[in-house]
Order: structure tokens, then C-alpha cells, then sequence
């Protein structure tokens, strides 16, 4: 299933001006052409052919064979007759799965519930895929990677209908925090432990921002590719986390991890966890939405702007600012992901409390949690899956699609369940084409006339506040791919601004817009953004740019569920000649 | 004079210690402007650190300067000083004095370690052309507590011009300001402004929070 739309598998990194190493490398998590026995062994990259031998030798290739029944925990007809969810039902060839890669467990110094807790709520909440991300850490590369593993695969077998993947929060060295997180199999905790000692800048110390440890981030993540390359592990990723948060993730570090391995590095969080940290006091925690309530520090990137330290209609800066970091990455034609998770350490409102006795470091966990019976007002995480959703376009009900889906930017986020389903399609206008979604590249001739066709199904039911959001408006942002900078750093994109925006006038079922794109004479992409209209100002980069972005987040006092936002990633439209 | 200091200190509240220390210890006077840097030099990234100190005349140019607002940046006030201040490092500051591990410049002269005395350097200068730096000690520092209107921020202290964030537009005199107790303008363009930014109540606050969430904080 799933293989209905016209080329599933030639876009790999196929992005204007960019063919640094991704080709290769980005069609591993990707087995249908490597079992799909039509496609001649000649056709193969080197890495699908050497994974299709392996095939032959284990006498796997042939008949009944297919990406689901080789990887998947479950088939996907499995999947579908068991499952309930709007996530179930094919939409546009895909299975459009919710998923959460940001989520703390009592095997964090400052966390406290254990996996199924976090695993029960998520999928209660309606995630389809989940990624246990403990932070990086002496005890936790001594013994909660190897403790945390038996809790994963017991909810994984308990609860059924939800992916569990093993993960870390990875202090990347000189930088911020990331997901790093691997396919199940019978390696993944060996790999994730000697990624987590050998990489991790707590556990080695190499958190300042040096061009040593700048080095050592880039070997961490050559390590997972090569890992990957291996067949040590199925698959794995790298996702930057809050990234703006403390100023530390630099443009250059940005662009060298994801050139350095464009498969495994794969994007970052366009709006990070600890959502209700901005709900005013005394019923909230008073903080800044996001918990960002940072300044500069001397490892901070010192051309970031005051603004990059704060949140956005809940977003992180460099995802929010039109013509901004995200944009200044898309407009090379880097493929560069955005996504939306919790973060979840200790939620909102939770009577729980992190079990007494016990010592982390000794024992790599806190206690079970325990009830206190008093709902805490300065937590300010939710449940995975309650406000913040990735949606990923899968193949298939597995593990290895839902990450091939993420490296494809087959994604788009939302928050407190601004709408239901997302289709895009960009086309040629006229000629019947079903197009390209998120992430992929249209290829025309030059001159062609592009349309992007967008389905919105709209919320139609309450979210986990018990209200039905109403989206108001759609923007459609577009830019020009103007090729690799020079200057590394740079952070901004002259040629990207919102384009077209289309009010939405109903609020129940599906609303449907055409954006025409006009004629293509230079690769351009179009990414698209909504909100429920409650909040707006002017972009940071002038009306001319953004005339009604996402407003600056009020300290203290913002109420994530009367502000919200969805994003798509981008498709590029690439002319030929 | 700028007395541009550096300890390496890793982190800016060590820098703020650091500073208060020193303003102590050298018995400098109230109205003293001292500031945190940022600064790479050879080393790690560190925080350094800059304080205005009487000129051996016992002219105090730069504190004259930054307390009143609309007036020159300190650095050039100096510069037009007659008597040449920069040429003539021995002040009331006698480096000589300072502990051997800090490094410190004063016009020319330079003590203490190569890339601490090269970052105390970097310090000064930034404070001297108000170019950069994120001022701790200022003229009406003290007189910043509780709510304020941004006029009276103005009226009451060296801040020279309140910008908000995300926002092209001054706010209004009138608008309420809660100071945390902890205001950290910074020098822009020789001129002293403080950033602020929407907070709870219809009020603006200093966008610097006196005690952000750690690192991996515990959020409990």
C-alpha cells in the first residue's frame, strides 16, 4: 500500500544545487526499490545493492517479500484493520502518522515517569510513533541506556498501535540538544550506548563551543551513518532540538552537520516542547512559552538577534521568521526538516511526582513516580501527543517508514490539533499530473506553469482542551533557491516572503486552495503555515515579507491553546535547462 | 578611563562577580558604568569584563557621560578629553596591583595573562566606542525596582532608549515596565537601551530573566 502516487523513490535529495553525499546514503531507509525486483540490479545505488544481495543470501528476495513484512513490528494491513485512528486511513498515498521524537522518562535528571506512562498517554493522545530522547549523561551511557531498553521493548509489545523507538537527547558537542535515534533491532542499544560515550558532550566534556568539539559533533554523526552503512543498525537520525533556545546552535553548525551526513541529519525542531511553560501564574509556571527565557552566553553565536531567544506563536525563531534561518537553508536547496514534539519531562497540572529515594547515578533512573495528589502549576510540559504533533507521510505502519518519512520531509506539525489532515501537491497546471507533496521536488520544463493544490481536512472534532479549533487563515511562503552560500553563517534569505494567503471562511469538513506558482523560470519551493488568526505582527523581516506572522510570545502570560500555528515543510520546484 | 578586566569567566554571573568585586575593591564611586563582554580570543569563548575609573586628575569623563542621556558615547568623550587620558594608563587603577591571574588593559597597558589581558583589552575597547557590552553597574541602576513606566526608566537611571522586541516602534512613555529587580541594558551605537519585551499583564519587561531555566533543568 501506499504506492500510488507516480515516483516513490526517486527523490531522494534530489534538490537543486545540492548533491553532497545524500544520494547514496538517502534511499537506505527506503527498501521498495531494493526488493522491488522490476527494478534491475544496475538500477540499484551501490548501498541498495549490496542490501538486496544480502537479501538473496538470507533467500528473502521474492515473492512476498515486501518493506513491511522484512522491518515492519507489523504489516500494514495489520496495522489498519486493528487501528482506529484518522492516522489509518491512507491520504494521498500515505499513512499520515503522529509522531513525538522529544520525550524525557525517569532516566533523566530531570525527569521522572517511566516509558509506559509516557507510552499510554501518547497514545491515548493519538500518536502513531513516539522516540524515548533521556538526556546524554554520565549515568545515563553507564546505565540507563541499557536500562531503559527492557521498559521500551515491554510497551512496545503492551501497547500495540504505537511505535516506541529507542533514542538519547544527545548534547551535540558545542551545541544545543538533539534527538539521535536508531530502528529497533538487535543492535540499537549497543550503538546508541557507544554513539552516547563516545559523542555525547556531557559525557566528554566537549560542550564549549571550540572547533574541536565541533568536530567531534560532525564524527558523532559519521558514526551513526556509518553505523547505518554497516547494517549495524536498521536506520538512524538526528534531529536538532529547540535550537534557537540558547543561542548556541550556529548557522555554520546547522549547515556542517547536515552536509556532513544529509541522511542521518535530518532537521530540527520548528517548535519545541514545554508548551504550557508560558501559562500565567498562579496557574502556570509564568515562564517564557517553550521555557525560553535565555540570553547570550559566551558560547552563544554572537550575530543572533535578541528575538532569536524567544518563541513565536510557540516556534522557535528560526523556524517562525519568514526569510529567516530555516528559509536561508531551504533557499540553498538544503534539505532541512522541521517538527513539533513535547519535550515532556513533567506535565502541566500532573498530581504525580518523581519517586523518592533511589540515586540516578547509581541506579540510571529515578524511583516509579508516586501520587502526590497535589496538580503542579509550574510544570510546563504536556502529554506526548496532547498539543505538539509531527505528522509524517509513511508507506506503511513501521519503524523504518516512519523514518524514511521524516528524512523525506514527508512532514508537517501542528499544534492543539489545528486541523486533521494535510495534502499538498505541487503540479503542473493543466496537464492532470498528481504532482509532488512535502519534502519532494517537482522537476518541470522551464517555463512550465505550477500550481500547489492544498486539502485541509479541518479540525471537526475537539482537541485535548475539549474545544474544536477553528483555523482561520492559510499562508503560503514561497522562495528562490539561490545555491549554496559562501558565508556559512548567514541566517537570513532575501528572497522569501509570504505570497498568497487564503482565508478560510468555514469550519467544519475540508477546505480546499489552489496557490498558482505562474510560470517556473528559476528553482523556487513553497512551504505553507496556518493559524487560528487569534494572534499576529508584523514578521522581524518587515511587513513587505511577513504582514501578519506569528507575534513574539508574552512572558508570563501565553496560553498555548489560544495561539495556534501549523507548518508544512517546503516542495521545491525545480525547472529544467 | 575604561578598565577593561578578564578572569575567563566562563559564564556572565561570574563576570557580574567579578565585577562587583572589583568595584569594590578599587573603591570606585557610585555612578561607575561596568559592563559584561563577550569575548574569543585565543582560548575558550569567556566573559570579560569593563569599568569606568577616574583618570589620575580625578576626572571621571566616561561616568559624566553615561549619566546623562543624549550625550556623546563614553568613548569619545574621552577622546576629546584635554588631558589625554589614553596616553597616560596610570591612574588611580594601578594594574600592578590587581591579582596576578586576571588579566587587565588600561589604555595601553596591558597586565596579567596574553589572552586574558588581550580579552580585557577587547573589553575596554567595546565599552570605550559603546559598541557592545551589556551594562551590570550604571548611574540609577539602584533606582530600577518594581513597576516603572518606561519615562521613568529613562529619567531615573543612564538608560537612554527602551527598544522592544519584534517591534519597530518606541513604547510609549507612559508604558508600564516590570524591572524584575534586574535591569542589564546595553550599549548599541555609543548609546545605553535597554531590551524589553510583552509580558504578563499588558506590561513590557526586561527581555534579560534574572534566573533562566537551566541547562537540563529539573522542571519539578
Amino acid at each position: 500500500m501506499g504506492h500510488g502516487h507516480d515516483h516513490p523513490h526517486e527523490h531522494s535529495h534530489a534538490h537543486p544545487h545540492d548533491h553532497s553525499h545524500g544520494a547514496e546514503h538517502a534511499g537506505q531507509g527506503d527498501l521498495a526499490p531494493v526488493v522491488d525486483l522490476s527494478v534491475p540490479d544496475a538500477e540499484l545505488s551501490p548501498g541498495e545493492l549490496s542490501r538486496r544481495q544480502m537479501f538473496r543470501r538470507a533467500g528473502l528476495l521474492g515473492a512476498g517479500l515486501t518493506a513491511a513484512g522484512v522491518l515492519g513490528t507489523q504489516g500494514a494491513a495489520a496495522a489498519a484493520t486493528q487501528r482506529t485512528r484518522t492516522s489509518t486511513e491512507p491520504r494521498d498515498g500515505y499513512l499520515w502518522l503522529a509522531g513525538d521524537h522529544h520525550i524525557h522518562t525517569q532516566h533523566s535528571s530531570d525527569g521522572m515517569y517511566k516509558v509506559s506512562d509516557q507510552v499510554r498517554h501518547g497514545n491515548a493522545y493519538g500518536l502513531d510513533w513516539m522516540v524515548i530522547t533521556d538526556h546524554g549523561s554520565v549515568a545515563h551511557a553507564k546505565i540507563g541506556v541499557d536500562k531503559v531498553n527492557p521498559d521500551i521493548v515491554a510497551t512496545r509489545k503492551a501497547v500495540k498501535d504505537t511505535l516506541v523507538f529507542q533514542g538519547l537527547e544527545w548534547n551535540i558537542p558545542a551545541a544545543e540538544h538533539g534527538t539521535v535515534f536508531v530502528a529497533p533491532g538487535r543492535n540499537e542499544v549497543a550503538t546508541l550506548k557507544e554513539f552516547e560515550n563516545s559523542f555525547d558532550g556531557s559525557v566528554k566534556g566537549a560542550t564549549a563551543g571550540t572547533p574541536q568539539n565541533e568536530a567531534l559533533a560532525i564524527a558523532g554523526l559519521n558514526f551513526l551513518a556509518d553505523a547505518v552503512r554497516r547494517r549495524r543498525v536498521e536506520d538512524a537520525l538526528f534531529l536538532a532540538n529547540h535550537p534557537a533556545r540558547k543561542g548556541l546552535d550556529a548557522p555554520h553548525e546547522i549547515r556542517g552537520w547536515r552536509d556532513a551526513q544529509p541522511s542521518i541529519a535530518v532537521g530540527m525542531e520548528g517548535a519545541p516542547g514545554h508548551q504550557a511553560a508560558g501559562i500565567a501564574k498562579p496557574n502556570g509556571a509564568g515562564s517564557g512559552r517553550g521555557f525560553y527565557d535565555n540570553s547570550p552566553s559566551a558560547d552563544s553565536f554572537a550575530a543572533y538577534p535578541p528575538e532569536s531567544y524567544k518563541t513565536f506563536g510557540g516556534f522557535d525563531w528560526m523556524t517562525a521568521t519568514v526569510g529567516g534561518l530555516w528559509d536561508s537553508l531551504l533557499a540553498e536547496g538544503k534539505s532541512w526538516w522541521i517538527t513539533a514534539n513535547s519535550d515532556s519531562h513533567t506535565v502541566y497540572l500532573d498530581t504525580s511526582d518523581r519517586g523518592p529515594g533511589g540515586n540516578l547515578d547509581t541506579d540510571g533512573r529515578y524511583n516509579d513516580p508516586i501520587y502526590k495528589g497535589v496538580p503542579n502549576t509550574s510544570n510546563g510540559d504536556f502529554w506526548p501527543g496532547y498539543y505538539s504533533k509531527t505528522h509524517v507521510g509513511s508507506r506503511e505502519f513501521s519503524y523504518t517508514a516512519v523514518m524514511d518519512g521524516i528524512r523525506q520531509g514527508r512532514v508537517w506539525v501542528d499544534h492543539g490539533g489545528l486541523i486533521t489532515a494535510l495534502v499538498v501537491r505541487a503540479r503542473q497546471t493543466g496537464t492532470g499530473q498528481r504532482g509532488v507533496t512535502l519534502g519532494d521536488t517537482l522537476h518541470v520544463r522551464k517555463s512550465a506553469k505550477v500550481e500547489i493544490a492544498i486539502e485541509i481536512t479541518l479540525a471537526n472534532q475537539p482537541n485535548w482542551a475539549q474545544f474544536i479549533p477553528a483555523l482561520a487563515r492559510v499562508d503560503v511562503i514561497q522562495g528562490e533557491v539561490t545555491g549554496p552560500v559562501s558565508d556559512k553563517d548567514v541566517f537570513t534569505t532575501p528572497a522569501t516572503k509570504v505570497v498568497k494567503s487564503f482565508e478560510v471562511k468555514k469550519n467544519t469538513g475540508t477546505v480546499t486552495f489552489t496557490y498558482q506558482v505562474g510560470a517556473v523560470d528559476r528553482p523556487v519551493y513553497v512551504r505553507l503555515r496556518g493559524t487560528d488568526g487569534n494572534r499576529g505582527a508584523v514578521g522581524l523581516l518587515g511587513a513587505s515579507v511577513d504582514p501578519a506572522g506569528p507575534a513574539i510570545d508574552v512572558f508570563g502570560d501565553a496560553d498555548p491553546w489560544k495561539d495556534l500555528w501549523f507548518y508544512s515543510n517546503p516542495i521545491w520546484i525545480a525547472p529544467r535547462g | 578611563m575604561i578598565l577593561g578586566l578578564d578572569a575567563g569567566s566562563r559564564t556572565v554571573a561570574e563576570a557580574e562577580h567579578l565585577l562587583h568585586e572589583m568595584a569594590e575593591s578599587l573603591g570606585l564611586p557610585a555612578g561607575t558604568v561596568g559592563c559584561t563582554h563577550f569575548v574569543r580570543t585565543t582560548g575558550l569563548a569567556h566573559v570579560a569584563c569593563s569599568l569606568s575609573v577616574p583618570t589620575a586628575t580625578g576626572r571621571d569623563a566616561d561616568t559624566a557621560s553615561a549619566g546623562g542621556a543624549g550625550t556623546a558615547p563614553a568613548g569619545g568623550t574621552r577622546t576629546d578629553s584635554a588631558d589625554g587620558a589614553g596616553a597616560a594608563p596610570a591612574g588611580v587603577v594601578d594594574l600592578g596591583a590587581l591579582p596576578a591571574h586576571l588579566g587587565a588593559a588600561l589604555g595601553d597597558a596591558r597586565t596579567g595573562p596574553g589572552d586574558l589581558a588581550e580579552g580585557a583589552a577587547l573589553a575596554a575597547a567595546a565599552h570605550a566606542a559603546g559598541s557592545s557590552g551589556r551594562l551590570v553597574l550604571f548611574p540609577g541602576r539602584d533606582a530600577l525596582t518594581g513597576t516603572l513606566t518606561t519615562a521613568e526608566v529613562l529619567a531615573r537611571s543612564a538608560v537612554e532608549r527602551v527598544v522592544v522586541l519584534g517591534r519597530t516602534e518606541d513604547p510609549a512613555p507612559d508604558a508600564p515596565l516590570a524591572t524584575n529587580d534586574f535591569v542589564r541594558p546595553q550599549w548599541r551605537d555609543g548609546r545605553i537601551v535597554l531590551l524589553a519585551m510583552p509580558a504578563a499583564g499588558g506590561m513590557l519587561m526586561p527581555a534579560e530573566v534574572p534566573n533562566p531555566t537551566p541547562c537540563c533543568a529539573d522542571h519539578g
